[in-house]
């Protein structure tokens, strides 16, 4: 009878949906537990361009071994109007807990479309990303578990991109990925968009060895390198895959397009 | 004449059957009994100038405080019951600095504006969930003065909370000859200056003492240095700039 009453039924293997799923028939005294959260993998990744900022990220929603859907969208335009977002400039991405990441983007999505009632004026984005962090922070003690990405263009016109950890620590980047393949993806960005560990060729050894000098990337090439880097990510993380969601956010708006990535 | 309104005028979120509201109206006329304030709007920044009534030769004029910083781009001139204006400045300082701290940029002199006349409306009752903090409606209106990314700008925040924005306002006891005076001498192109001297020029026409630099007081808003209430220094150059007669 007790069974009946413990949430999920007694299985003979491990429950992939939730590592906590009790595996036999609970007898005598019984610990409880609050667990939550769930990760729900998949990956996001944002590159700040000089007159633009590519956010993209694939579209699987797993537990465990399962997936949930192929369709569930990790990029999420912020402000605007109406449902729609309608003239949005800002795009919010968030990677972990999903639930959380709906819950947190409907927040900043209110707060930012009652600051143009408030203010007369749409919010920019630096605004944004430091009301972003004072929203994480202030669940500092039960977290929203999502890291967020959060672009736009500056004042100037200029890509902006912000990244951000669980309780509101952010950043103004050029580039970064998050969720299960960052630190797959990571590397391969400050190779190819920071140009870390690329030198002049005979440039000398030693002290002597020039890095590569920076240059703005042009948009062609960095959707292809965001497009490579999520067909990698597929091939080597179980929890990535389905779809790639990109969104292009330029002073004309914003471009949203999909890609098919592998099913497997 | 107040016998016909003495049913309402108790009741201070009573309509009349006229449709108005007496307490709202009578704090209106508490604004009319304080100094003359005026401020003036310039392409260049804002200047604000107030009297100081200096009721006795043993006041120490310095703690006549009638110009106060909001934010270091935000200043007010207050006219009425002094004592109120103390909390919606407050209000209104607490509201600037969440704003910096939450959007990490300028509260703008409109949002600062509304913020105030929020408050204003929040006497009698209170509504459900709401705690009313005032009893009866502020007696005191202000000029906000500052400089945000769309230039400098001038506010008038009455006790009713509408607000307007002024190229020149003057408020107090000799408000209606010294707008009158703005309405004949302003014009788009004046430099600070220029409005420095229509200030004191405006309320030295109005007061009953005479002008001198103890008994007036100027501030300025301006890009680059923010909100600034003269020096004595200071005002003892522009009031040697007024025009003798």
């Amino acid at each position: 009878m007790a069974s009946v009453f413990s949430g999920a039924p007694p299985q003979s293997g491990p429950g992939y949906s939730f590592k906590q799923t009790p595996t036999e028939a609970p007898s005598g005294t019984r610990q409880h537990g609050f667990y939550p959260y769930t990760d729900n993998g998949g990956s996001t990744l944002g590159i700040s361009g000089a007159d633009f900022t590519i956010l993209a990220g694939d579209t699987r929603h797993t537990s465990g071994y399962n997936i949930n859907t192929r369709y569930a969208p990790k990029l999420f335009k912020i402000g605007g109007e109406g449902p729609d977002n309608k003239g949005a400039s800002i795009v919010l991405s968030v990677v972990g807990f999903a639930a959380d990441g709906e819950a947190l983007k409907e927040r900043l999505d209110t707060i930012v479309k009652m600051y143009k009632y408030q203010h007369g004026k749409p919010m920019s984005v630096a605004a944004c990303a430091q009301r972003l962090s004072h929203i994480l922070y202030g669940k500092r003690f039960f977290p929203y578990y999502v890291h967020a990405i959060l672009g736009g263009l500056d004042e100037e016109g200029r890509g902006a991109l912000y990244s951000y950890d669980p309780v509101g620590s952010y950043e103004r980047e050029q580039c970064r990925a998050a969720g299960a393949a960052a630190s797959l993806i990571m590397p391969f960005l400050d190779n190819q968009v920071n140009f870390k560990n690329q030198y002049v060729p005979d440039s000398g050894s030693g002290h002597e060895l020039q890095e590569k000098p920076r240059t703005p990337l042009d948009q062609n090439h960095v959707l292809e390198l965001v497009r490579d880097a999520f067909t990698s990510a597929v091939e080597r993380h179980i929890e990535v895959g389905d779809g790639l969601q990109v969104m292009i956010i330029k002073k004309e708006g914003i471009m949203e397009a999909f890609h098919p990535l592998k099913q497997d | 004449m107040f016998i016909a309104r003495s049913e309402y005028d108790r009741g201070i979120n009573t309509f009349s059957p006229e449709g108005r509201l007496f307490q709202v109206e009578y704090s209106l006329e508490a604004i009319k009994l304080g100094s003359t304030a005026i401020g003036v709007a310039t392409g260049e920044g804002v200047v604000l100038g107030v009297e100081k009534r200096v009721t006795s030769t043993l006041l120490e004029t310095s703690s006549v405080e009638k110009i106060v910083e909001i934010d270091r781009h935000i200043g007010c001139a207050m006219s009425g019951l002094q004592a109120d204006a103390r909390s919606m400045v407050e209000h209104a300082r607490v509201e600037s600095q969440n704003h910096a701290f939450h959007y990490n940029e300028k509260l703008r002199v409109e949002s600062c504006t509304q913020a105030i006349c929020d408050l204003a409306l929040r006497f009698g009752e209170g509504a459900q969930g709401e705690d009313s903090i005032m009893s009866r409606p502020f007696g005191v209106a202000l000029l906000i003065a500052g400089y945000d990314e769309d230039g400098p700008s001038l506010y008038h925040a009455e006790p009713s909370g509408t607000f307007y924005r002024y190229d020149a306002k003057a408020i107090g006891s000799g408000s209606e000859g010294a707008q009158a005076e703005l309405q004949n001498e302003f014009h788009k192109s004046l430099t600070l200056p220029e409005a420095e001297v229509l200030v004191l020029k405006t309320l030295k026409q109005v007061m009953e003492e005479k002008l001198d630099s103890k008994n007036v007081q100027l501030a300025s808003v301006t890009k680059e240095k923010g909100f600034r209430i003269y020096t004595d220094a200071e005002m003892e150059e522009v009031v040697g700039r007024l025009p003798t007669n």
